[in-house]
């Protein structure tokens, strides 16, 4: 099936809302259809094809070009299929998403896959704040599903996250795994201060020394089996995650003691060559 | 999860027995605040006024309120979040190590004495100022706070109140709310109230420049918003309604100067515990109130044609 490619040629002077652009809702469209959906740009509605150059119909494939950092909701709820974005994307990208893949070759901002229940994001490049967290009232975050971020993120990354795993490359912002209810979080260059506050269970892996809550207890030092088992699974994205026993091991800490919780961070502690 | 447990200011100052203030200098910021509800007051419940009170200041720095407490307990700074999670934590008798409570500047003996008082007190309240909200961790600080105090119900009787000033910023959160179900950060543009604040919030708004107009009332934006913001309000028709000429006033396209509220205009201004008080004006203004003059904007535009056309659509399954 040939994509269905959308080129930004006017930019948006306020927010364009474009929750329209999932492949779900474009499978069943033709080119027409396409060309009046409706977006919001502001609070006035507008043509698709006011904003974007449409080349393709009737595909679950999505490529979008161009500056999207205003355009918000690309992928919501979607449920198949891909969406590809050439450049940077705004806020709550593939917010909601059941299945299917989202690909920024760019930036993304804030609340990339909140409230996610599956399939994938990956970013190359950095991601905004509340990455795969609930909004605001709501008691659960992401439920399902894998995002990987290679560049850094920003503030409560994966708040209220209760199933699903969190990948970043670079390093987080203050209030990693806030509130967390299950899911693991992955942070291959660290975070700043309150990682994992008040969580309840879950896992947070860090490969950097972290500056922990001190209502985190020390719980000893080991290889668990799992880290083996989602490092074989995340080496296809091209994250090594280390959990051999001849290179070092994991340093435990439980927490939050505030709830009281039972999470776990675990910190990559090196073998003394 | 935030929510707020709350009493109003009479409660406070005819029953409670254990009063906090934590980042917050009332015998500066709010000169009156001590002597009418606090400290000096006598009620059927404390017969003996500020001989049965007791005050705990927690802050930074030795403030000029601190006089006026029992106990003060200076936290290192940036150490509030820490010092409340220890506090929750031990509330519930869980072990926290002393190097750990030693991060916060404070010692065990400190925390257990604090913490022996807030079980024993009768009725506790906790005022927070912007040492909480407004330094790094924020809304999250508040949080804490709000949260310890709904946890300390499962002992006693515990509120918490944000020490609030400014003007009538209580009574936009409360009108806000009792009309749309959101205090602030709130969207109309699919013609329903969506609430998120980070997306909508006012500054976030100006400072990614998503907005291409901007209205303001009873506000200074121009002389606290970081840089960003003040760029695009200049950039952007401005309107600004305000008596006096102000930072935002000078960068506004439009500056319309109404009547001082409270002073020149009546209205009603809400108490910092979400009491409303009627505002009788003692002079008079040759200049319109804010009131009217919304009024009659609003008025203006309902006689021009509809131009929306069609209903905009909700946002499905909505956040």
């Amino acid at each position: 099936m040939n994509p269905i490619t959308f080129r930004l040629k006017q930019e948006p002077t306020v927010t364009l809302e474009a929750e329209v652009i999932t492949p779900d809702r474009m499978l069943e469209m033709s080119r027409a259809e396409i060309a009046a959906s409706t977006l919001y740009h502001g609070k006035r509605q507008r043509r698709l094809d006011e904003f974007f150059e449409i080349d393709g119909e009737r595909s679950d494939h999505l490529i979008l070009h161009g500056d999207l950092t205003r355009v918000r909701h690309l992928g919501r709820a979607m449920t198949r299929g891909s969406l590809t974005v050439q450049g940077d994307v705004g806020m709550h990208l593939g917010a909601q998403m059941k299945g299917g893949k989202i690909e920024v070759f760019g930036n993304a901002s804030d609340w990339l896959g909140a409230e996610m229940l599956g399939g994938e994001i990956l970013v190359h490049g950095a991601a905004g704040q509340q990455v795969g967290a609930a909004y605001r009232g709501s008691m659960a975050g992401m439920r399902g599903g894998l995002i990987v971020i290679d560049g850094a993120a920003g503030i409560e990354v994966g708040m209220r996250m209760r199933r699903g795993t969190i990948v970043i490359g670079g390093r987080v912002r203050d209030f990693a795994g806030l509130e967390m209810k299950g899911g693991t979080i992955v942070l291959q260059q660290g975070a700043e201060i309150r990682t994992g506050a008040w969580m309840r269970r879950g896992t947070i892996i860090s490969l950097q020394p972290l500056q922990l809550m001190p209502t985190f207890a020390a719980s000893g030092s080991f290889n668990p089996t799992f880290v083996a088992v989602y490092s074989n699974h995340l080496r296809q994205h091209g994250i090594d995650l280390p959990y051999r026993a001849e290179a070092g091991r994991y340093e435990r800490f439980v927490g939050d003691r505030a709830i009281p919780g039972k999470g776990e961070i675990l910190i990559w502690r090196e073998n003394a060559a | 999860m935030g929510g707020k447990v709350t009493c109003t200011l009479g409660e406070v100052k005819n029953r409670a027995d254990f009063i906090v203030y934590w980042g917050g200098n009332p015998a500066e910021c709010h000169p009156r605040h001590f002597t009418k509800y606090t400290l000096m007051q006598k009620s059927k419940f404390l017969p003996r006024g500020r001989k049965d009170r007791t005050v705990v200041m927690v802050d930074i720095r030795e403030t000029k309120s601190v006089k006026a407490a029992d106990i003060f307990l200076q936290v290192r700074p940036g150490k509030d979040f820490e010092l409340m999670t220890i506090l929750r934590a031990m509330v519930k008798d869980q072990e926290v190590s002393d190097e750990q409570i030693a991060e916060t500047g404070l010692t065990r003996e400190q925390l257990t004495d604090l913490i022996a008082r807030m079980k024993g007190a009768r009725f506790g309240v906790m005022f927070f100022g912007m040492g909480l909200s407004m330094t790094r961790g924020k809304h999250m600080n508040s949080a804490a706070l709000l949260t310890l105090a709904a946890e300390m119900n499962a002992f006693t009787k515990f509120v918490a109140m944000p020490m609030r000033g400014h003007g009538n910023v209580t009574g936009a959160d409360v009108i806000m709310r009792w009309q749309t179900g959101y205090p602030f950060g709130i969207s109309f543009n699919r013609g329903y109230p969506r609430y998120n604040p980070g997306e909508f919030s006012t500054v976030d708004v100006l400072v990614r420049g998503d907005t291409d107009c901007a209205f303001i009332i009873g506000a200074d934006p121009g002389a606290t918003m970081p840089q960003p913001a003040i760029d695009h309000l200049a950039k952007i028709p401005t309107i600004v309604l305000d008596p006096h000429v102000t930072h935002t006033s000078r960068l506004a396209r439009v500056h319309i100067t109404t009547a001082p509220a409270g002073i020149a205009a009546p209205g009603t201004g809400y108490r910092m515990d979400e009491i409303p008080m009627p505002l009788r004006p003692a002079l008079e203004s040759p200049y319109p109130s804010d009131e009217e003059v919304v009024r009659r904007i609003k008025e203006a535009i309902a006689a021009k044609p509809d131009w929306m056309g069609q209903q905009p659509q909700m946002l499905l399954s909505q956040i």
